[in-house]
């Protein structure tokens, strides 16, 4: 107990703080976005701001506990935790109750959680060790770390839940390349993937699935059902303006034209609300975020950490890329949450003990560096 | 460990790039083209308008109309034109004016009901008549925002009589609408709550239509959008027969209980008949809270279709099943015979028969034709509970019947196993003997008896009751022996020729089937009568159950007699 005290003291000490900055501050305006989001739909913004901020509150709480613990005794159960995640998976797959057409939730003395989003963390411990013990540098090596990952891939698309799918393969893909993957076989995968598209489109895509990507390249041929979304959320985003509307003042969301706004749209809500000059301070802000984490990747002298930022970034970026890209219609409409800022405690609380993952390293980098 | 770390110095990269781009994207939207949308979202005057599908209608046998929909008028609005409480009031005063009480909080509640989205029309008014609804519109101040539409109300020809078999539709909940949004469903869609309407839901309820306008600044249309048809559900034709129904119904009348009938071959239900009953009109319509009450909290439960989920001993109709069980096992043959004196001693106890002086010695068809309790009980010892339980298991006892109803219950098939969980003792040899005439902890509905009896009529196949052809199910082989179930046919046979049941004989058919008597403890007992005709060549079977008619040969067997006397001779 007392060491746990000592290295979160010498932790908090060294730690990267503006990469906490920009992590609070994100998050902080999620709930006031939330709050803002839950005002149209029957005054419902309060109870789901308070909830967001007590999730906020625990999200911390477990990141401190994360960086006193440290990546390495982490990382060294990298293993058996993995084990268990596919096992949650599986559960998930086969018990949860279906919450809007897909199985996603499990219930756990009465707080609901998303194993989906856990997985996340499983998933770039065990390839951070796997990687770095078997570089991916010849054939055989990397078509075992991509069997790694088919497994939490496969179980997921049981839900099915094909969004967190795509993010675990974004993650995967993100530590093949940090792990130094030969960029042919990289561009293979790629050349895979592109060619398996028309097979996806017309045998594994459900037919609410086929119309988002359909509607995403013409939103007008379905502007009452699939494309609606898209329609509403530009016009959110657009009329938004320079300076914005005002905080609370977005009318495209306390009308309801606009659907999920405190979950998939919470970008829209934001832009709205806070026009471009809060976009450009909350793209700002991402990026910095962005930056400090490959930071820490470049200070530590630990392949596996560097594989493990890698896998954070990865994931960080491309569900903040898919959710602002899908609310000005430059990608597909997906439902994956916008880091720190949509509403959901799983969401926030996986992406903070990332966040204490990325900083535990952090922290290991200047210790080295002083010469620890 | 270099390329790992160029590799990181291109991920800063990549994701920076992609960041500018999309700030070059909301520079686009929001300040190179935000005039365009500052305009589209000031003038936002979407409206939806769903217009509700004609839902299938339902018919008997012969095309008797079950189920049929008429017009009625309902005053619609959007909740973006009710957003005052002045506009409120003004719309209740207007009510009120043409006899529609409606105060301000009504109407409130409506709206915050049914809201899901400003620009979704709603119901403001529901169920106005041709009439109502022409003066309302008529009025001069009425809120040209509002206007009337035609929807389709469910009505119930059939009213008391098949309400159990029908069921009714009603609004969609709000936790039928969170689990069901993908099939299509909108708040204020009609569904079918209980019955035939909720088990066949997805073929009768067609697909609504929708029209989205755009309206100017004062709420009138300017033009559609897009619209589609409302496509009307399929109608159904139920095997059931208006006439057989309305005679079990008629002969139910003054008890508790339920009557039924089906074909033996194909398990198609010709009558299923639950007293007490209740109208399913006003439910579908819409009854206020103290009356759903009422006929919710009613202490005879008029909503529970006995024949399907009321659960009571077989009592005596059990002892066919127990025939064929024990002739099968080889324990007994058509020459074993048992001595009646009265009783049965076992240990300290003594187990009685009905009849107290006694039947004397007989053999299996004797023993069903008297319905001898000792012979059972003797017989019951001696094939076992557990080889009792298996043969129950090939009859499906314990399970429901899998009639394309909704809420039937599966009875209870006790048993050792099953003693042990539940009360964590030992079954005693007493238990065999009271399970042996369908006593104790035996428990079986009146469509599962009515299955079983099915079996011995048909030459034992189990077939799968249903009201629609579209619940037909292949029957399923039991494996009976001919030359044995012929035994257990022919003591049938005797009981109403020449036994307990021959009140069920006197109606023109020659009836083959069972009397029975279930001790009630909470007061008189309950009669019994499973039976089937013509008994030569069985095409019908019919069950009656009736809670306190004390003796199944006086109350049900007559019962049984004349459904099954009607369905043959029509």
């Amino acid at each position: 107990m007392k060491f746990f005290w000592a290295s979160l003291k010498e932790g908090l000490a060294l730690t990267d703080r503006i990469m906490f900055v920009c992590a609070i501050t994100l998050s902080l305006w999620g709930v006031f976005c939330v709050y803002s989001a839950g005002a149209g739909a029957a005054g419902r913004g309060f109870d789901l701001a308070v909830k967001q901020a007590a999730w906020l509150l625990v999200s911390i709480l477990s990141m401190l506990v994360i960086m006193a613990v440290g990546h390495h005794k982490l990382l060294e159960g990298a293993y058996p935790l993995f084990g268990l995640m596919l096992l949650l998976l599986l559960l998930t797959a086969l018990l949860a109750p279906k919450v809007k057409g897909a199985q996603s939730w499990l219930g756990f003395g009465g707080i609901r959680f998303q194993p989906s989003e856990f997985a996340k963390i499983g998933i770039i411990l065990m390839m951070s060790k796997f990687l770095s013990r078997y570089p991916p540098l010849d054939f055989k090596t990397f078509m075992a770390g991509l069997g790694v990952i088919a497994l939490p891939v496969v179980l997921v698309l049981l839900q099915p839940d094909a969004g967190s799918a795509l993010v675990y393969l974004v993650i995967s893909f993100g530590m093949l390349l940090a792990a130094g993957t030969p960029l042919k076989y990289l561009g293979g995968l790629i050349g895979l993937g592109l060619s398996a598209v028309p097979v996806l489109f017309l045998f594994v895509l459900k037919d609410y699935q086929k119309n988002r990507i359909l509607v995403f390249l013409d939103p007008m041929r379905d502007p009452l059902g699939a494309g609606y979304n898209v329609i509403q959320s530009r016009i959110a985003v657009g009329s938004g303006g320079f300076s914005g509307k005002g905080f609370m003042m977005g009318t495209q969301s306390k009308l309801k034209f606009l659907p999920e706004p405190h979950t998939d749209f919470i970008f829209s809500v934001f832009s709205e609300e806070f026009g471009f000059v809060g976009n450009i301070v909350l793209v700002f802000l991402f990026t910095l975020l962005f930056f400090r984490i490959i930071l820490a990747g470049m200070r530590t002298k630990d392949r596996r950490c560097k594989i493990l930022v890698a896998g954070v970034a990865s994931w960080f970026w491309f569900q903040t890329f898919e959710s602002i890209g899908m609310s000005i219609g430059f990608t597909p409409v997906t439902g994956l949450p916008l880091p720190f800022l949509s509403y959901g405690g799983s969401s926030l609380l996986a992406t903070f003990i990332a966040l204490g993952l990325v900083a535990s390293v952090y922290i290991e980098g200047v210790n080295t560096r002083h010469g620890f | 460990m270099e390329i790992l770390d160029s590799r990181l110095k291109l991920f800063l990269y990549t994701m920076t790039a992609s960041l500018l781009f999309l700030v070059s994207g909301l520079y686009f939207c929001q300040i190179y083209q935000s005039d365009k949308y500052i305009r589209l979202a000031h003038n936002n005057r979407l409206r939806m308008i769903r217009f509700p599908a004609p839902r299938g209608e339902i018919f008997d046998r012969n095309g008797v109309p079950l189920a049929v929909n008429d017009t009625s008028f309902c005053i619609m609005g959007y909740p973006l034109d009710l957003n005052t409480p002045a506009k409120l009031e003004r719309l209740s005063k207007i009510l009120l004016r043409h006899g529609i009480p409606m105060s301000i909080e009504d109407l409130e509640k409506t709206i915050k009901q049914q809201r899901s989205a400003a620009y979704r029309v709603m119901k403001i008014v529901p169920n106005l008549t041709m009439t109502q609804m022409a003066e309302l519109v008529a009025d001069y101040d009425f809120p040209r925002e509002l206007f009337p539409l035609s929807v389709w109300r469910r009505t119930y020809p059939a009213g008391t009589t098949a309400a159990n078999v029908l069921g009714y539709v009603g609004e969609i909940s709000e936790q039928e609408l969170e689990t069901r949004t993908e099939e299509g469903y909108a708040g204020g869609d009609l569904i079918g709550k209980t019955g035939i309407e909720r088990s066949y839901e997805s073929i009768l309820r067609g697909s609504p239509g929708q029209e989205a306008l755009e309206v100017d600044a004062r709420g009138r249309k300017v033009r559609t959008l897009d619209a589609h048809q409302a496509v009307k559900g399929e109608d159904l034709h139920l095997t059931l027969d208006m006439g057989a129904q309305k005679l079990a119904v008629e002969l139910l009348k003054d008890w508790k209980g339920a009557l039924l009938a089906m074909d033996v071959h194909t398990g198609a239900v010709i009558a299923l008949a639950s007293s007490p009953v209740y109208d399913n009109n006003p439910i579908a319509w819409g009854v206020s809270a103290r009356e759903w009450r009422a006929i919710v909290f009613d202490p005879d439960r008029p909503m529970l279709d006995r024949a399907i989920a009321g659960v009571y001993p077989p009592a005596s109709t059990f002892k066919a099943f127990m025939s064929i069980a024990s002739l099968e096992e080889g324990t007994i043959n058509e020459r074993t015979m048992y001595s009646c004196r009265g009783g049965l001693r076992l240990g300290s106890h003594l187990f009685k028969c009905w009849k107290h002086s006694g039947h004397g010695g007989l053999n299996v068809t004797g023993a069903l034709q008297h319905s001898c309790d000792v012979f059972f009980y003797q017989v019951g010892l001696k094939t076992g509970i557990d080889r009792l339980i298996k043969w129950g298991r090939k009859f499906h006892l314990g399970e429901p019947t899998g009639i394309d109803l909704p809420g039937e219950s599966g009875g209870n098939i006790a048993g050792a196993e099953w003693k042990m969980r539940r009360f964590k003792t030992q079954w005693l040899n007493g238990d065999t003997v009271n399970y042996s005439i369908g006593q104790g902890y035996m428990l079986m509905t009146p469509i599962q008896i009515a299955r079983v009896y099915a079996a011995i009529a048909n030459g034992g196949k189990m077939v799968t009751p249903h009201l629609s052809s579209k619940g037909y199910k292949h029957p399923e082989e039991i494996g009976l022996n001919p030359a044995k179930l012929a035994i257990v046919q022919r003591g049938l046979d005797y009981v109403v020729s020449r036994g307990t049941g021959s009140r069920a004989g006197r109606f023109g058919v020659a009836v083959a089937g069972k009397t029975g008597t279930a001790q009630n403890s909470h007061g008189d007992d309950h009669a019994l009568f499973a039976g089937y005709a013509p008994a030569d060549n069985p095409r019908y079977v019919a069950v009656a159950v009736v809670e306190g008619g004390k003796h199944g040969s006086s109350v049900a067997a007559p019962m049984v007699g004349e459904l099954l006397a009607y369905i043959l001779s029509h």
